[in-house]
């Protein structure tokens, strides 16, 4: 199987290269249109530009307060990922190395919510927050960011930190160590590439979420990124390069996060399958 | 003669790590302070979910039951269930999901088919890995804007099929023309992820089956229908149901941005119907009650296609 000959390998090289370039070409054509004017695009939307310019990214931020919308996406992706993962990580060491009774019962509980169709949460979580008058509010948002992203946090650090070894813990126990002297001192050194892989991929799901940033934030001046492009692309379909250059304010910091981190990723894609087998 | 004191050594009376207790350990016990320490570790998670998923799934069951627009309510039983179950729209948008699952062989074909080829560990291969997995990172609003953009009328494709000698196509007019180009969306952005899972699947397959095969002269094809496909039946049929599941749950942000489920239904989701009828329409109930149905439909397909394919493995 692995052994071919070097024309067969050169003929699987240019098939790579050419479902490669299907993926990168929309991307780049994308990045392009972006850094060009509007008159430059409408004469020759295939060629290169004429000169470069960052006209549309400014038009944005000045504009359509794109600049405000990266902050609060900032602000509440960055809080809601580090609540979510203190809670699951906590969580998570309790459940692999503190047994108590209901414990199995509480992971088990964490499983099934995990399997639940977002569709079923919505109208529920959106009337709750209403009444709690949360509906417009940052900390709205920041709370089903929290929740729907701990059962799977909770599942994923689980098995993390079953793989650390007993003996040390308990040594350190011997030696005086408390509950977060373990968590903090063992367990978290131990778990690093684990909880960094969680991190990234819930990273991922909340900065890319759509609905709820949508419908918890009906405000402009609070709109987060992903809701702010999806208004800006439906009404400006003729203005190709300000419709790119949202996308791309919307998508670099994920390509960034991917190209910094592709080992953590490639190990998280594959989790689903490692448990059922 | 054995002395009661070396039986003890080595025995498990102490709680350890990885000592189960069972029940309650008897009060100011050191096993009893770590079964404390260990709930009241659990417990803050366990209080965000109980009351942000495990309550509302309740309310949700309770909204179906009302007629309610969020403010006023009234109590209607089952009403929204036999709205649902007889409206002809509900049915239509039921068939319209149904077609986008064309898109779920085709993404397992060129994951199979990248797969495949990056398993020849090719010169660049991690770097063709990467830029295969590239769409998976980025949030369905953004992939649906980008094919919104390029299929548009005045857009990319258009200029370049008039460029070719082409009439302009509206692509986003007519029903088949708008799902084709969410489909194609839909293929682009997950054919890297289906990949990533064949390959880890392909990765552990043990070198010596291929040897063995080479041995008994099998060729490519053989190799590929008899060894690789049975190797990674698991990978296959984790593919297909995750697939699956995301098509009936997840297809929103492509349709919110790309189509807003026209024209005239054509495009709308099961999913995005629940999101037009709680907040466009203003109906929580039939919203809740639709969310609910939909969320037994895919339990039920998740359970028969999870066993068809189990069956299928044990043969």
């Amino acid at each position: 199987m692995r052994k071919f000959s070097g024309y067969t390998r050169l003929l699987i090289f240019l098939a790579l290269l050419s479902v490669a370039i299907t993926t990168l070409y929309p991307l780049l054509y994308v990045a392009m249109t972006s850094a060009r004017t509007l008159e430059d695009y409408v004469k020759n939307a295939y060629g290169l530009p004429k000169f470069f310019t960052i006209d549309s990214y400014r038009i944005l931020i000045e504009n359509y307060s794109l600049g405000t919308a990266a902050k609060n996406t900032i602000i509440v992706v960055g809080l809601s990922l580090f609540t979510a993962l203190i809670f699951a990580a906590f969580a998570g060491f309790a459940l692999a190395k503190y047994d108590f009774p209901g414990s199995k019962a509480i992971n088990w509980s964490f499983i099934a919510v995990m399997l639940l169709p977002s569709q079923i949460l919505i109208i529920p979580i959106y009337l709750l927050l209403s009444k709690f008058s949360l509906v417009g509010h940052l900390y709205g948002l920041m709370f089903v960011y929290i929740g729907t992203n701990i059962p799977f946090g909770v599942f994923f650090l689980k098995s993390t930190f079953s793989a650390v070894p007993d003996s040390i813990l308990d040594a350190a126990r011997i030696d005086g160590a408390g509950f977060f002297k373990s968590f903090f001192l063992i367990a978290l050194p131990n778990a690093a590439a684990g909880i960094t892989t969680l991190a990234v991929l819930q990273f991922l799901g909340m900065w890319n979420e759509l609905l709820y940033a949508f419908l918890i934030l009906p405000d402009q001046s609070q709109r987060l990124l992903t809701p702010a492009l999806a208004s800006i692309g439906g009404r400006y379909t003729t203005n190709q390069p300000l419709v790119a250059a949202a996308l791309c304010i919307t998508a670099i910091p994920t390509l960034i996060l991917l190209a910094m981190s592709s080992k953590y990723l490639v190990r998280g894609a594959s989790t689903g399958i490692g448990s059922s087998s | 003669m054995t002395s009661p004191a070396l039986v003890k050594v080595g025995s498990t009376s102490g709680p350890t790590f990885t000592g189960r207790v069972g029940g309650f350990a008897p009060r100011g016990s050191l096993a009893r302070q770590k079964q404390r320490i260990g709930f009241l570790a659990v417990f803050p998670a366990f209080f965000v979910v109980a009351s942000l998923l495990f309550f509302p799934i309740g309310y949700a069951i309770w909204i179906s039951f009302q007629k309610t627009d969020g403010v006023t309510s009234k109590f209607i039983g089952l009403n929204n269930y036999l709205d649902i179950i007889t409206a002809p729209l509900v049915h239509q948008v039921f068939v319209t999901n149904f077609k986008f699952l064309v898109a779920i062989p085709m993404v397992i074909f060129l994951g199979l088919f990248t797969a495949v080829l990056l398993y020849q560990e090719i010169w660049g291969w991690r770097f063709f890995r990467i830029i295969f997995f590239l769409p998976s990172v980025l949030s369905a609003s953004v992939i649906g804007l980008m094919f919104r953009s390029a299929f548009t009328l005045n857009g990319p494709i258009n200029s370049a099929l008039i460029t070719l000698g082409f009439e302009p196509i509206n692509f986003f007019a007519k029903a088949n023309t708008a799902i084709f180009v969410v489909v194609l969306a839909l293929i682009w952005a997950g054919f890297g992820y289906a990949m990533m899972i064949l390959l880890s699947g392909l990765m552990t397959i043990d070198s010596d089956l291929f040897a063995a095969a080479e041995v008994d002269g099998a060729g490519w094809w053989q190799r590929f229908w008899y060894l690789i496909i049975p190797s990674i039946r698991q990978q296959l049929a984790f593919v297909t149901v995750i697939n699956t599941l995301f098509t009936f749950t997840s297809l929103f942000g492509f349709i919110f941005v790309m189509t807003a489920g026209g024209p005239l239904y054509s495009t709308t989701t099961l999913d995005y119907l629940v999101f037009q009828k709680a907040f466009s329409a203003n109906d929580m109930g039939q919203g809740s009650a639709l969310a609910i149905m939909i969320f037994v439909i895919i339990a039920l397909l998740t359970i028969t296609q999870s066993k068809y394919l189990k069956n299928d493995s044990g043969r």
